[in-house]
């Protein structure tokens, strides 16, 4: 690990003498970059995003990945990340990453804020499903890409081929459907939805501009197993140059709800962070409601739904009159609408079309767990 | 307290542990006072279910009482008691009649602190009731309270409604009252994945007789909104599915034995569905709330056949609501002006302090396009609102609207009076609504109780009465917004809630209904204006489709009268122009119009108005039977188009202009009563 540290350090220093002397070559004349091709030995990113031609028809234009597209082993500074808690998407895997371009870093924002990114950045997000029918075999099944232009951020999405060996820009939204294999048997999701740009802006805006979700500091504090080996996540981010470098010493930091060692109010905070805060916090595509679900804004029960009535009782049974009452999973609107697949009564609003058994089990647990209203 | 030990003790010594386990071991409750209940565990359980949430599916289970008081009372039954602390989550039943047949009486689930119940409803003397506490929620132990007080006669309310289960509506969706077998009798319309399930009104035994027709599976499901409407124009109704991705309709084929899919691939996250005809070509098109883009219609080329459009993207599409992402949930189309077509108000609803959330108001140019008046109407609120009511609330001749809140986050509830002028002034403040603190997505339009009045319901579980003299009064009635129509076909609406008809128990109030079919216009007369006179002046509605949020109701044309006994006129204004006039119908009865019908019948209907000459060339006199002056004379083509409109002066109007031929004649006198005449040009 040490090693590989250093190995990281003298590349950068190499890196840093390779653009001035660049630079000192522009300024002498051109023609001067032929003579130092061969002590040019420093690796190069092949990622190209041309803010000029973006989004690309197809995922390999990007050259984000290196070998076969479909092994998602990412180009040189193409940068693995994971959330420290994750949305639920019919059981789908994801891999996700981020590219920025040479030179440009993030800027802090905030624990709970996302990172600011710079112009040219990229964040790539792959949806895939391993041992599908009928072959076993590892099955991409769409790769989001969000892109940070001058005027803000827009959307790509890209559905891979049944060959997997490219995906094609599509905006337009889709189904399909995927059946694979668990300890518990053979699982199917029969109308996966390959989102449309309009549903992409749903849950990623603050009002109406489009923003990321998951790169918040909050949800990226942890380590992560990078090729180089572990470390965590913000201190590579900065150490690779992709973060300025003035984090607060302590971030307020989620857990990942699937943690049964944590307490169980907070695995229920970032659970809901993550799977319910992008539409229920303030700008949001649904802030009329009372519900506040950002980390940040949970350490207030009423915030959770708590003890609050429900505003849209139309077509729901009386016994939902309270978002959450304590106690008592069967009369909180809350487990209800995580207890259905039926589309206009869900939540999330969008991105499941089945229902996710174990984030339900855990919002049954710390309802039961919850003292009276006053 | 000495007085409640002993009722215990005697309760205690006197009946074994399992007597209310059943309706007919029943504990007798001999007057006031504490009860213990163990534990729920009584075999019989409580049927029919008197209060909220529904009947228990696994294993229920029930603990019976009876009480039959010596003289009127009224009788309050208690679990939000001390006795209870914390609070137990119980709910009961009370009935009348006998074991085997038992007919709710009262009943509450939550009424108390913490989901106990509490409620009072008056008992009769020598009436024996039957009480029954069920497991919907807990089978703990519990104590109840029974308080007896002077009897107080019931409040009366303007309509009752009676639960009428049925346990073969079991869709996946049971959201519709239309008529689906050409008869204009209102049916409950199922929907699932591939099957559409009618139950269809019988039209001489009170019931339904059920009809299911396979479909090819659905890609689209109704889980947004549901529309209806016979754009094949075969007179059957089809169907329009509003998913969360895209539109999916169900065209009838074969008389109405059979459904064929016509699915769309283009996203669209529906909110409110409607058929209108958006062309007026006679062919109904169809329309969808977009949540997140500019809205989406489906343009009918008359061979049944629909075309997608998309405001401001498709080329050339008409613009009814192009807000680049949407905020668009509830669609109503209404003819605001007066100009005879149909216009566009979009309830909105968004977070954040964006645009997409200001209420948009679209006027119907009639040449096919739309100009959006939002604010020169003073309509473009930000209320966050899932629907609209729209109707004239007060009868003066144009459409008023409620825009119901669905949150208080963006400002409450409007009632919007139309100033008549393209206009809209708001008149919220001490009408009712301003006071009304329930929020709902759901608000409908309808004269529940026939006073001639139009009532809305929005949320809290009641009817919002409309008084008649600019306020609306609530009127609790225990069950929420559904689908509304005839389903006993008596002329009062019914609601229906899942699989639960809420029928309409009346009151001596009159009624007319209209069915309208279309001939010229599109089958259904969607965006028909209906004028009915009468002593209380006029009433007006327009026939739509899809209305309020989610439901579909009847697509027939319902009017109360009150205590009206007569209906001098009724005017019906067909989208192709067509006038159709009906004198003096009688009260209580349904009536078809076709449309056309009434223009060759007939030719001087009306004694009140003379006309002469007649055959006439260029000036016609017109002389009002009551001595009130003739002000204004429209003439129409036999294809009902207005080919002349024109002040009478003098008691005179020229008709020099209008080429030779037959026509009629509508004239209106200065009380505003009307008259028609068939008038020969020569």
């Amino acid at each position: 690990m040490l090693l590989l540290e250093s190995n990281f350090q003298l590349r950068m220093k190499k890196l840093y003498f390779l653009v001035s002397l660049l630079i000192l070559s522009i300024a002498i004349f051109i023609s001067c970059s032929d003579e130092d091709k061969e002590t040019n030995y420093e690796p190069v990113s092949p990622v190209v995003v041309d803010l000029t031609q973006v989004p690309y028809p197809k995922l390999s234009d990007y050259k984000f990945f290196e070998g076969e597209m479909k092994n998602q082993i990412p180009s040189l500074d193409v940068l693995p990340y994971e959330p420290i808690s994750q949305l639920f998407t019919d059981y789908a895997h994801k891999k996700r990453f981020v590219w920025m371009p040479k030179g440009t870093k993030a800027t802090y924002n905030g624990d709970g804020n996302v990172l600011e990114l710079p112009v040219g950045a990229a964040i790539i997000k792959n949806f895939y499903y391993e041992n599908t029918l009928p072959s076993n075999a590892t099955r991409i099944i769409e790769t989001r890409i969000m892109i940070r232009k001058q005027n803000g951020w827009i959307f790509a999405e890209y559905v891979w081929n049944d060959e997997q060996t490219e995906a094609f820009l599509n905006m337009d939204g889709g189904f399909t459907s995927v059946s694979w294999t668990e300890e518990s048997g053979i699982k199917t999701v029969s109308n996966y939805r390959i989102p449309s740009e309009a549903q992409c802006l749903t849950c990623h805006k603050f009002d109406e501009k489009a923003i990321p979700i998951g790169i918040k500091p909050q949800s990226l504090n942890k380590d992560f197993a990078f090729s180089s080996g572990m470390k965590n996540q913000l201190a590579k981010w900065i150490e690779v140059g992709y973060l300025e470098n003035n984090l607060p010493s302590t971030i307020e930091t989620t857990v990942n709800y699937k943690d049964e060692t944590q307490p169980l109010e907070l695995r229920v905070r970032s659970y809901l962070d993550m799977n319910c805060a992008h539409c229920h916090r303030d700008n949001s595509h649904c802030d009329y409601r009372p519900m506040r679900f950002a980390f940040n804004e949970t350490t207030n029960r009423t915030n959770l739904g708590v003890c609050v009535d429900t505003q849209d009782m139309a077509d729901f049974p009386s016994a939902l009159s309270r978002i959450v009452t304590p106690g008592n999973p069967n009369r909180s609107m809350m487990f209800y609408r995580l207890d259905t697949d039926n589309e206009s009564y869900m939540m999330p609003l969008i991105g499941r079309s089945v229902i996710h058994e174990e984030g339900k089990e855990l919002i049954r647990q710390w309802i039961e767990s919850l003292s009276p209203c006053n | 307290m000495k007085k409640i030990t002993f009722l215990l003790l005697f309760c205690l010594a006197f009946h074994s542990m399992n007597a209310q386990n059943t309706c007919a071991t029943a504990q007798v409750i001999p007057g006031p006072g504490l009860y213990v209940v163990t534990t729920v565990d009584g075999t019989q359980a409580a049927t029919p279910v008197c209060t909220e949430n529904g009947a228990i599916t696994n294993n229920p289970r029930a603990e019976w009482y009876t009480y039959t008081p010596a003289q009127n009372y009224t009788l309050t039954i208690s679990t939000n008691i001390s006795q209870n602390t914390p609070r137990i989550d119980t709910r009961f039943h009370v009935y009348t009649g006998v074991c085997g047949a038992l007919v709710c009486h009262a009943g509450d689930d939550d009424s108390g602190e913490n989901y106990s119940s509490e409620d009072s409803f008056p008992v009769l003397a020598n009436t024996t009731y039957y009480i029954a506490f069920d497991n919907r929620w807990t089978a703990n132990g519990f104590t109840f309270q029974v308080t007896e007080s002077a009897y107080q006669e019931p409040i009366g309310q303007p309509v009752t409604f009676t639960n009428q289960s049925i346990s073969t509506i079991d869709s996946q969706y049971n959201i519709a009252v239309v008529d689906m077998n050409g008869d204009f009798l209102d049916d409950i319309v199922g929907v699932s994945s591939t099957n559409i399930k009618v139950h269809r009104q019988n039209s001489v035994v009170p019931g339904f007789t059920i009809f299911n027709y396979p479909t090819e599976a659905a890609n689209n499901m109704p889980s947004w909104s549901l529309a209806a409407g016979d754009y094949n124009k075969d007179g059957f109704n089809d169907l329009m599915y509003g998913g969360g991705n895209g539109v999916t309709f169900m065209k009838s084929t074969a008389n109405g034995t059979g459904f064929v899919k016509e699915n769309f691939t283009q996203y669209v996250f529906c909110q409110r569905t409607n058929f209108v005809d958006l062309n007026n070509d006679g062919n109904l098109d169809a329309f969808s709330c977009h949540d997140v883009q500019p809205n989406v219609y489906f343009l009918n080329n008359g061979s049944g056949q629909l075309t997608f459009y998309q405001s401001n993207v498709t080329p050339g599409a008409m613009l009814l609501g192009i807000h680049p992402n949407g905020g668009n949930y509830g669609s109503i189309w209404i003819d605001y002006d007066n100009d005879g077509d149909q216009d566009l108000f979009i309830a909105k609803c968004r977070g954040g302090s964006g645009t997409a959330k200001i209420n948009e108001l679209h006027r119907n140019n009639g040449n096919g396009t739309f100009t959006d008046v939002s604010s020169i109407a003073g309509m473009a609120d930000p209320v966050q609102t899932w629907s609209s009511a729209w109707a004239d609330f007060d009868n003066d001749g144009d459409m008023d609207a409620l825009v119901g809140a669905s949150s208080t986050a963006d400002g409450s509830h409007k009632y919007m009076r139309n100033n008549g002028n393209g206009t809209f002034t708001d008149i919220t403040a001490g009408s009712g609504w301003d006071t009304n603190t329930s929020t709902n997505i759901e608000h409908i339009a309808h004269d529940f109780d026939n006073d001639g009045f139009v009532d809305v319901m929005g949320g809290g579980n009641k009817i919002m009465y409309n008084k008649g003299d600019g306020t609306f009064g609530p009127s609790s009635v225990g069950f929420g917004v559904g689908a509304v129509g005839d389903l006993n076909n008596d002329g009062f609406l019914d609601v229906l809630n899942g699989s639960t008809i809420r029928m309409n128990n009346g009151n001596s109030n009159k009624w007319i209904k209209f069915y309208l079919q279309g001939i010229q216009s599109n089958r259904n007369g969607i965006g028909a204006r209906i004028e009915i006179y009468g002593a209380w002046g006029k009433q007006i509605r327009d026939a739509r489709s899809g209305d309020g949020f989610e439901y579909m109701s009847s697509l027939n044309v319902h009017f109360g009268i009150g205590q009206a006994t007569a209906i001098d006129q009724v005017i019906i204004r067909w989208p192709s122009g067509i006038v159709d006039t009906i004198v003096n119908p009688d009260p209580n009865q349904a009536i078809l119009v076709v449309e056309g019908s009434t223009l060759s019948v007939g030719g001087n209907d009306f004694t009140s108005f003379s006309i002469y000459p007649n055959p006439a060339k260029d000036i016609v006199n017109i002389k009002s039977g009551n001595n009130f002056d003739v002000v204004s004379a429209e003439i129409f083509d036999l294809n009902g188009r207005k080919v002349l409109e024109s002040a009478v002066v003098n008691e005179s109007f020229s008709v020099q202009s209008l080429s030779t031929g037959t026509y009629i004649l509508l004239a209106k006198d200065s009380e505003g009563t009307l008259s028609t005449h068939k008038l020969i040009k020569q």
